[in-house]
């Protein structure tokens, strides 16, 4: 240790650093730049048509690039030593972060502001502030935004039913292992597999399971039934006809289809929210409820008291982790009605999808993914703060 | 062929009367080749006829699905054409990269196989890009956008040229290859413009396309349900939809249905099926331009002729029970797949796979009672010149999708060698036998040539000859069509597809006011992609694929 040496407990040997070294670290680092920057100018150049160099691709930037990056890591402990080999464990890390994350962004903000539909001659032209007016008369994407609110909204409703199954969890029930197992088991499916197996083959109207059960439901009785039966037949049938299961549709309607792309969701993603619960009831420590009980609170008083507060910051992580899930909801909708009927069901993403993909239209496409990404930032950075608040102890 | 198709055949097995007919249909075409002068013309029909009808047997109808070995077979029997004209090892240490399909392992699956033996034989090498259909589109359209063609040989649709061939990417065919695939064989609607580009050929096909009418026949004739005749033109397709509302189906008994419009898109692939009404009013024999303007590019979608298109459907979702319940979330390939075939409704328009599935497919119940014909037709057709209907009988078949071809891109165009060899490839599996081969067993090709509809070559390699005449006819009728309605092969077509499909939802789900309002929607969407994509260059390259 060389703690008395270098008067810092982290530096493990002492360097004696020649300024002839010093100024070699420098001397790379600049002159890679220099080089980078170079290359980079006459990339651009070349590809705006000022100059004709030949260059067919970005890769030679590339190369300067990493050129430079090694140079600077490299510089690190030439001019720092042993400070130097330290940063050496972020500073690649950093690096790639930002070739890899942070330039695409920026590009992505390059992109967003472009007119660039893949099938035009004319390649990417910058185009201002004309994708976001078209954004702005849009009705698809608004529309898509509005869905996107009750999607969001139905979240609440999953939480409760997490919340439920997690308590039932952790009561004292036979075969709790295998309930646990078996409820999980949404969450491990594809989505895009919930939304053949659900939403094109149970759901589906003339075959699936779920419209035939909702068909014998609806269908009147047999009169050769014993009186309490058919009574009972008489019932549900009345019942049946008037829901409409006599000829049951799941994707007719605006607000059934809707509801049936939130419930398939649902499903899927319940167990998430019930596992994250679970785990979060099973830390609170038992003496707290054996002290109420000991001062007669009631469980419903319990519950209020003892259990829904302590859970609250797993429950706000919960709910916020599930919402960034929800946001990107797309697959189920594009798979089972591809955002109909009339953009009823299309998510943001679903709509993007179509945008981008189907229509090769990448700067309008990434001008709608970038101003999503930022009502997200905004929204997940107030629902933050608020969270915040509210998980702050009353008492 | 569709592999579908294959295992309708696979399940005809060949009877006794098949095999004798096969024998005296073979003695025919021998008797037929005896009355040529020549005898080295006689020679060659007799090798050749003497070929496809070896190759037929590779490995035979009822023998199973084709492995490895056969296509490998096929490819070396097939191999006459190019040892004519190459040299053994005359491409030795060529390096070719072929980017196509791997659908239902097919496409280039077979391609390795038939060109394993042309590698051999020419000592080129070839490498293998191999794409599922969803990723085909997108990685096409962004090695075109950016300028990164990493490859000198695709298999592509003819939609594509104008993406293509009109931003010079395609090498211009050399006139052996044309000689060598035999082109004039193909049907009418393949040959030019299909294929060209500014007057120069860029396509070896290999597939064609056409949506064909489905129906069945148990709801016409004499007391049927759905009255004496098949409806003939759309009015009386609606007609008979209409009637057809609280009947019940004579084969499965449960509510009987009559046309079924996908209602929900498909990728653009939808807007196909609006497109096989609408052709019948808009597709006006003396015009070839039925989607736009030619000289403007303003859309006609908005036009009377394909107002009333929308407003037939318009009128079966406001007719109770004309539909199936929920069609409003149907796709074509539920239409298709999960109704037609599964007994609901009685009319169709499909590509081929329904026709052929109908028989063979373990969910089909109308295997029996499928018949086929050409799209219906209309009493009367919008002329877009006169902006007037006339009053007279309409039929369009549409040409829809028009079919995969073998194209060779630019990059080959440096070295002559390794463009010879990449035509060469090309050509071997666009030849008038192997086709032949691919129409009459799985490869995911439809027959395209007039020599696939001899028929009397299926019914030696044991098809049920009934059969064959109505499926294959209603292709060949439609191929041959003096009105087929061609697809338009100009950049960006799907987009314009893919926004009508969006804006035909809002209509059908009842957010426009009216047909009009929902076609005026897609006609706006359709200026915008015009205006987005280049209007000039659009009128240039849409008037290029009309051959105007």
């Amino acid at each position: 240790m060389s703690g008395e040496e270098g008067g810092k407990l982290h530096v493990v040997t002492a360097d004696h650093i020649s300024r002839t070294r010093r100024r070699w670290g420098s001397g790379i680092v600049w002159v890679s730049a220099a080089l980078l920057v170079a290359v980079m100018l006459l990339q651009t150049l070349d590809g705006i048509g000022y100059l004709s160099l030949g260059f067919e691709t970005w890769r030679p930037s590339l190369y300067a690039y990493l050129l430079w990056s090694t140079c600077l890591c490299a510089s690190q402990v030439m001019i720092r030593g042993e400070h130097g080999k330290r940063t050496l464990f972020v500073l690649p890390a950093a690096l790639f972060v930002i070739s890899m994350v942070v330039f695409p962004l920026l590009f992505g903000f390059v992109i967003a502001f472009s007119d660039w539909n893949l099938s035009s001659p004319d390649g990417r032209q910058f185009n201002g502030l004309d994708n976001l007016r078209q954004m702005w008369g849009d009705s698809f994407y608004w529309n898509a935004l509005g869905n996107m609110v009750w999607y969001s909204a139905a979240i609440m409703v999953e939480y409760a039913i997490a919340f439920g199954l997690a308590l039932l969890l952790n009561g004292q029930i036979r075969a709790r292992k295998f309930f646990r197992v078996a409820f999980l088991l949404p969450l491990m499916l594809s989505p895009v597999a919930v939304s053949w197996m659900v939403g094109k083959s149970m759901l589906e109207i003339r075959f699936g399971p779920i419209a035939r059960f909702l068909r014998w439901i609806a269908a009147e009785p047999s009169v050769d039934l014993p009186a309490p039966l058919y009574y009972i037949g008489m019932l549900s049938h009345e019942v049946g006809q008037w829901l409409g299961w006599a000829s049951p549709s799941f994707f007719g309607s605006a607000a059934v289809a809707r509801a049936m792309i939130m419930m398939m969701d649902a499903w899927t993603f319940i167990p998430f929210m019930m596992i994250m619960i679970l785990a979060g009831l099973q830390a609170i420590p038992r003496e707290l409820f054996e002290a109420a009980e000991v001062d007669g609170a009631s469980r419903w008083r319990r519950f209020w008291e003892i259990t829904f507060p302590l859970m609250l910051p797993v429950s706000v992580t919960a709910i916020l982790i599930r919402i960034i899930f929800k946001l990107k909801l797309a697959d189920i909708i594009i798979n089972v009605t591809s955002g109909g009927p009339g953009g009823a069901t299309d998510s943001v993403t679903s709509f993007i999808f179509r945008e981008y993909r189907d229509r090769s239209n990448v700067g309008y496409g990434t001008l709608l993914a970038i101003f999503y990404l930022v009502i997200i930032v905004i929204a997940m950075t107030i629902l933050m703060k608020l969270a915040e608040r509210w998980m702050k102890p009353r008492y | 062929m569709k592999i579908e198709t294959y295992k309708a055949i696979v399940s005809a097995q060949m009877s006794r009367r098949n095999l004798l007919k096969g024998a005296a249909s073979a003695g025919a075409m021998a008797a037929v080749g005896g009355m040529v002068n020549s005898t080295m013309a006689v020679t060659a029909a007799q090798a050749s006829s003497h070929l496809r009808a070896e190759i037929l047997g590779i490995p035979g109808v009822g023998k199973g699905s084709p492995t490895d070995a056969d296509w490998q077979r096929v490819g070396e029997l097939c191999l006459g054409a190019t040892r004519d004209r190459i040299a053994q090892g005359e491409f030795e240490g060529v390096e070719l990269t072929f980017l196509g399909l791997n659908n239902q392992n097919l496409h280039n699956f077979l391609f390795r196989g038939f060109l394993k033996p042309w590698e051999a034989y020419t000592g080129a090498k070839i490498n293998w890009i191999d794409l599922a259909q969803a990723d085909y589109n997108p990685r096409l359209q962004q090695a075109i956008a950016t300028g990164t063609v990493d490859f000198d040989i695709i298999e592509m649709g003819a939609p594509f040229e104008g993406e293509t061939a009109g931003k010079g990417l395609l090498d211009e065919m050399p006139d052996w290859v044309a000689d060598q695939i035999e082109s004039d064989d193909l049907v009418d609607y393949l040959k030019p413009p299909v294929g060209t580009w500014d007057g120069k050929t860029y396509r070896i096909t290999i597939d064609g396309d056409c949506h064909t009418f489905c129906y069945r026949k148990d709801y016409f004739g004499a007391g049927a349900i759905g009255g004496s005749e098949v409806p003939r033109t759309w009015q009386q397709v609606n007609e008979v939809t209409k009637a057809l509302a609280g009947k019940v189906d004579p084969l499965t008994g449960l509510p009987a249905h009559g046309y079924l419009d996908p209602l929900k898109g498909w990728g653009g692939f939808g807007f196909y099926f609006l497109e096989n009404r609408a052709a019948a009013y808009a597709k006006h024999p003396d015009d070839p331009a039925w989607l736009f303007d030619p000289d403007t590019m303003a859309p006609r979608v908005n036009n009377p002729a394909w107002v009333q298109a929308i407003q037939d459907v318009m009128d079966l979702i406001n007719t109770p029970g004309a539909y199936p319940a929920d069609q409003i979330n149907a796709d074509p390939g539920t239409t298709g797949f999960q109704q037609f075939l599964a007994g609901t409704g009685s009319m169709l328009m499909w590509w081929g796979d329904i026709g052929s599935s109908a028989r063979t497919s373990d969910t089909s119940v109308v295997g029996d009672v499928v018949g086929f014909g050409i799209n219906p037709g209309s009493d009367r057709v919008y002329n877009s010149r006169t902006g007037r209907w006339e009053d007279t009988y309409n039929e369009a078949p549409n040409m829809a999708y028009i079919g995969w071809g073998i194209y060779v891109t630019r990059r080959v165009q440096g070295d002559a060698r390794k463009r010879k060899a990449a035509w060469s490839a090309a050509a071997h599996l666009g030849g008038k036998d192997i086709s032949l081969w691919t129409s009459a067993y799985p490869s995911g090709f439809q027959p395209y040539r007039n020599s696939h509809f001899i028929y009397d070559e299926w019914e030696a390699a044991g098809y049920d000859r009934d059969y064959i005449e109505d499926y294959l006819g209603s292709n060949a009728d439609s191929y041959n069509h003096p009105n087929a309605a061609i697809e338009p092969r100009i950049p960006g077509i799907f987009q314009y597809y893919s926004v009508a499909e969006d804006e035909l939802a809002k209509g059908y789900a009842g957010q426009y006011g009216s047909a009009q309002e929902t076609a005026d929607a897609i006609a706006a969407a359709w200026e915008g992609i015009t205006d987005q994509i280049g209007r000039e260059s659009q009128i240039a390259l849409y008037r290029a694929a009309l051959g105007l």
